[in-house]
């Protein structure tokens, strides 16, 4: 808060002149966050018809549904799970490509291009392509497997396999936005900080990690909060490999409410399922940013 | 009821100053005299040859017509299709016709938003003696037909010759019997033949086909024919479970592999001559002949069945085409005109050799093009005698279900879980059974059925 | 906390860029550079693969694609595939409603964002606090839960399958906000002061002043706004029905049909679909790193 000339306005006037900035953005969110934040209660609220239209009154009668059919837990335990296999494989696999593409050398242009190459391929492009790959009988996968005698995977039909499957789609697809963050980040650590540790006798080793680290942190818990949401929201590459399925290994929270709402047509339930979600989402944002936000240095 | 509109006249306002509505496109029905009336015909026919058939009877029916236009407008899956129906009734983006599969058929009359093609062959007396009676039994809805049947097909097995007699069986005598296929698919994986016997779709289709091969009902209230049905039946009778021991049983003796739910997938394993034997739609004929490029020859075979079932027969499987009430009559009319074009002989002969799906009327067949491909491809014929050999019952006939897209969904869930070894059958049916039957209760509770 | 962290990301990687780092030359003059030259190459051929894979898909023909063990290299160059994916769906037209979708979407955050970042930064009113409390508070509400209401908006409005449709949802953004605030407040005080006057020449103090002067912040969030609104799936997927009205992801997914597949149809049109945003991106590349480093032009 810097600043703190007053101005003459009166505060009224001073508010009008302020909404008209604000308006633009406000009316959005009024038509399209806040509006059916309410709307959403209300639907989790009632029986729908398949029009999506009110039927009758519920009550709770959609969330004791929910808890009922473990469908749910399950799709909330998929997603966590999701969660597992994707975040920190997308900064274990992005770090060592951006210090690759981080050298200095002849052609490195190159390199990074090749390195965040997957920026430039929809997740919907992605997950043809790994679809394919993933063939149980003509995928290159399990041909290369079968070059070393592994056995044949059912990718996408063994449940074991299916959610990392779809994890390896992702990850891979989100790569290259990965490595170009964390590429930039690491640009721009301050020479005279690496200099002054190796002057301090540290190895290499320990110039990345208490130097380079802490200075790409909050690149780092970027990269993080990034594939975290992009969790909540994975769709398209779902809907494309597996359609939640095998035994509903892959049904994620957004596949299930999708499915309920717009396949099923309970568009009551799939309300119910958004506002536990939402809820839950809620919880978990408050946890995270207390636990996270202290390890990251902002110097 | 004024605040409601108040509300939307205010949402609509605002939507409108925060983008300019001008972006949007129009699509205002153009009716006027002189230029011809112009209906979008939703499909689901995807792929190379489906896609192309479509476009030239479009192509066809356009140029033959000077006063209508159709649009063919492919929207994925056929499960795709009936969401994006369902989500466009009541609003301006429905189309004038559309394909609908058949289990969708309960729903569209419920939906109260269709013209019944009944109505136009009433008043036409358009002549109906040509088309096959198990497919009008399918679509006749308390002696109405409400769509009019446009690709249908039936289940059939198809198996790779040159395998059998490499596994020392008889090339031209497909397995007939679940029993039979199960014995013929060890033996071809005991001879070395190949690693897989019979790869075989987690298809909901397949388990309604296979409990009306043995004359089982798949809902109550007589398949929901008699009345609208409340529960499905599949739990309580022997029939489901067999079907679902026999799947798992091969699966788990390593004679059968799991291809998961899209059948592409156990299409392209069979065609890769990666399996043995397939189950699939006879709409694939074509698609597999292709896609197996001569490397063996492809024998076809009824549908299975247990060994003692004697009653049963196959359903009618496919799509009808639906003529909307929520475009204006000249449009409803015109859908009519299209839809009556494309179940014509000529129409359903080309649809015949393109894919595999039977014609729907008997005259096809004397098409010359039909002719040809018959005699050079035996196997386009299974189908339509494996439907003809079949008795017109409830069984046959083929439930009629408001949530059947959610059932199928169910009944595959269940069959993965019992070829998983999750569940056992009766377990997995039974939990099938208790959700379909919520999902029945909500629907007729807010469709207002009893 | 999500625009916080990229917004300090970002600073912090502003905060060095531009600079040409030499540090420690003399560390990697000694690595063993031939070694690590051919392990780059190897990752970025690991990185590529899938790519390549369906690039070399794409030209076979007909029955090659099924062949098993599956050739890496096509037999014969066999463009028919192109064709018949050209033929099968207007994949231009999807890309022009993709571009158009995702255009006006970035142009619009911008806009939104930049006035309403205006005010937060430079403007004093009551409620503020409030108010900007309730722009954040859109951050924590996921999208499944405004997901269904949403569609029943559009659908009464009679958007469904019109690009007003496709982008009104998003025409807001919290998150591009919170970053444009968190850059106007590191632009002098005094500067504000000097032309804070009257509306009409705050107003011009935005256009002349603020926004050039944000001109890396800006690119950020255009940036991020364009890539996850190209690579929108579930939103499209409901409110598009007609072919032409079709994004290219949606459309993307079409050529994988039910019953009939041909993979090296489908590998076609992906890597039809795909080659805008990498052309974009290689001639591009340049820009979205500086995009996001954010960096250079401060002070």
């Amino acid at each position: 808060m810097t600043g703190r000339t007053r101005t003459r306005f009166a505060p009224a006037r001073a508010l009008v002149q302020a909404l008209a900035y604000l308006v633009p953005s406000l009316l959005v969110f009024a038509v399209f966050v806040f509006y059916p934040l309410a709307r959403n209660v209300q639907l989790s609220l009632y029986d729908t018809t398949p029009f999506g239209g009110l039927s009758r009154f519920a009550g709770a009668g959609n969330y004791a549904e929910l808890l009922r059919s473990g469908e749910f837990l399950g799709s909330l335990r998929v997603t966590v799970l999701f969660a597992v296999y994707t975040v920190p494989a997308g900064l274990v696999l992005g770090l060592p490509l951006a210090l690759l593409a981080n050298r200095r050398m002849r052609g490195i242009a190159a390199f990074r291009t090749a390195y965040s190459f997957t920026i430039a391929v929809s997740i919907a492009a992605a997950a043809l392509i790994w679809e394919w790959m993933f063939d149980p009988n003509v995928g290159i996968l399990n041909y290369l497997l079968s070059l070393v005698h592994g056995p044949r995977i059912g990718w996408l039909t063994d449940p074991h396999w299916a959610l990392p499957a779809v994890a390896a789609t992702t990850v891979w697809q989100s790569l290259g936005f990965d490595v170009v963050v964390l590429l930039a980040a690491l640009q721009g650590v301050p020479d005279e900080l690496v200099e002054a540790a190796r002057i301090d006798g540290s190895g290499q080793w320990a110039v990345f990690r208490h130097v380079v680290v802490p200075a790409i942190s909050p690149a780092l818990f970027f990269v993080g909060v990034v594939a975290t949401l992009g969790v909540l929201q994975s769709f398209g590459q779902i809907h494309i490999l597996t359609q939640g399925g095998p035994v509903g290994a892959t049904n994620a929270i957004v596949y299930s409410i999708y499915r309920n709402a717009f396949f099923n047509f309970r568009f009551g339930l799939a309300a119910a399922q958004a506002m536990v979600l939402f809820v839950l989402v809620l919880a978990f944002t408050t946890l995270q940013f207390g636990v996270f936000e202290r390890w990251v240095s902002y110097g | 009821m004024r605040v409601k509109v108040t509300r939307r006249r205010f949402l609509r306002a605002a939507g409108a100053a925060g983008l300019g509505a001008a972006a949007g496109r129009l699509r205002l029905p153009n009716v006027s005299a002189q230029t011809p009336v112009r209906i979008a015909f939703w499909h689901a026919m995807g792929g190379n040859l489906g896609d192309t058939v479509i476009r030239a009877f479009v192509n066809t029916f356009n140029a033959s017509r000077k006063d209508i236009q159709v649009t063919a407008q492919f929207q994925g899956s056929y499960d795709d299709l009936i969401n994006k129906l369902r989500a466009s009734l009541g609003s301006s983006s429905v189309p004038a016709v559309s394909q609908v599969y058949d289990i969708g058929t309960r729903f569209m009359i419920d939906s109260k938003a269709v013209v019944p093609v009944q109505d136009f062959i009433d008043r036409e007396k358009f002549d109906l003696t040509q088309f096959e009676p198990n497919i009008l039994a399918y679509y006749r809805v308390g002696g109405r037909l409400y769509s009019m049947p446009f690709n249908t097909s039936t289940a059939i097995l198809y198996y790779n010759k040159d395998m059998f007699k490499q596994a020392g069986l008889d090339p031209n005598r497909p397995p007939r019997t679940f029993d039979e296929i199960e014995a013929s698919a060890a033996k071809l994986v005991r001879s070395g033949a190949t690693r897989s016997g019979i790869t075989i779709a987690i298809y909901g289709w397949f388990f309604e086909q296979l409990l009306a091969r043995q004359g089982a009902l798949y809902a109550n209230n007589g398949n929901g024919r008699d009345a609208p049905a409340t529960a499905v039946a599949y739990d309580h009778e022997e029939a489901g479970a067999r079907i679902l021991e026999w799947w798992a049983r091969m699966i788990k003796s390593g004679v059968a592999t799991n291809p998961g739910r899209p059948t592409a997938a156990s299409q392209r394993a069979f065609a890769a001559g990666q399996t043995a034997m397939t189950m699939d739609s006879t709409a694939v004929v074509r698609s597999l002949l292709t896609q197996s490029g001569g490397r063996f020859q492809m024998g076809t075979g009824y549908f299975p069945k247990p060994p003692a079932a004697a009653t049963g027969g196959s359903i009618v499987g496919g799509a009808s085409a639906w003529i909307l009430s929520g475009r204006p009559p000249v449009e409803q009319q015109a859908a009519w005109e299209f839809v009556k074009f494309i179940s014509e002989p000529a129409q359903q002969a080309a649809w015949y050799v393109g894919t595999g799906y039977f014609p729907v009327r008997r005259d096809a067949y004397h098409e010359a093009t039909a002719q040809q491909t018959l005699a050079q491809f035996p196997q386009f014929l299974t189908a339509i005698s494996e439907l003809r050999s079949s008795p017109i019952n409830r069984a046959t006939q083929g439930a009629l279900l408001g949530v059947f897209p959610e059932a199928r969904q169910k009944s595959e869930d269940a069959i993965e879980a019992t070829v998983l070894g999750r569940k056992t059958p009766q377990q997995a049916l039974a939990d099938a059974a208790r959700d379909v039957n919520q999902a029945i209760a909500v629907y007729n509770r807010t469709m207002g059925a009893k | 906390m999500t625009p916080a962290s990229a917004t300090r990301a970002s600073e912090v990687a502003a905060a060095a860029a531009g600079r040409r780092p030499a540090r420690a030359r003399a560390v990697r003059r000694a690595a063993p550079r031939v070694g690590l030259g051919a392990l780059m190459v190897a990752v970025a051929l690991i990185v590529l693969f899938p790519l390549l894979f369906a690039l070399s898909t794409s030209l076979k023909g007909g029955a090659e694609v099924n062949q098993y063990p599956p050739t890496l290299w096509p037999h014969s160059l066999d463009l028919g595939n192109y064709t018949a994916a050209l033929q099968q769906a207007p994949l231009a037209r999807f890309l022009l409603n993709s571009l158009i979708q995702s255009g006006a979407i970035t142009l619009g955050q911008l806009l939104t964002a930049s006035l309403a970042a205006f005010a937060f930064s430079f403007m004093e009113f009551p409620g503020r606090r409030w108010l900007f409390f309730l722009f954040l508070s859109t951050l924590m509400i996921p999208g499944e839960v405004t997901l269904i209401p949403n569609y029943l908006t559009v659908r009464s409005f009679g958007w469904l399958d019109t690009y007003p449709g496709l982008i009104a949802p998003y025409l807001a953004t919290a998150f591009g906000t919170f970053l444009l605030r968190q850059f106007f407040l590191t632009i002098p005080r005094e500067l504000a002061d000097a032309a804070r006057i009257d509306g009409a020449s705050r107003r011009r103090f935005l256009w002349t002043i603020v926004v050039p002067l944000s001109r890396p912040a800006l690119a950020t969030l255009a940036i991020y706004a364009f890539l996850s609104s190209w690579n929108q799936y579930l939103w499209p997927l409901l409110v598009i029905n007609s072919t032409e009205m079709r994004t290219v992801q949606i459309g993307l997914a079409l050529l994988q049909s039910q019953e009939i597949l041909s993979w090296s149809l489908v590998m076609a049109g992906v890597i039809l679909i795909i080659l805008p945003t990498v052309v974009l991106f290689v001639f591009g590349y340049r820009h979205v790193v500086r995009g996001l480093t954010a960096g250079a032009v401060k002070g």
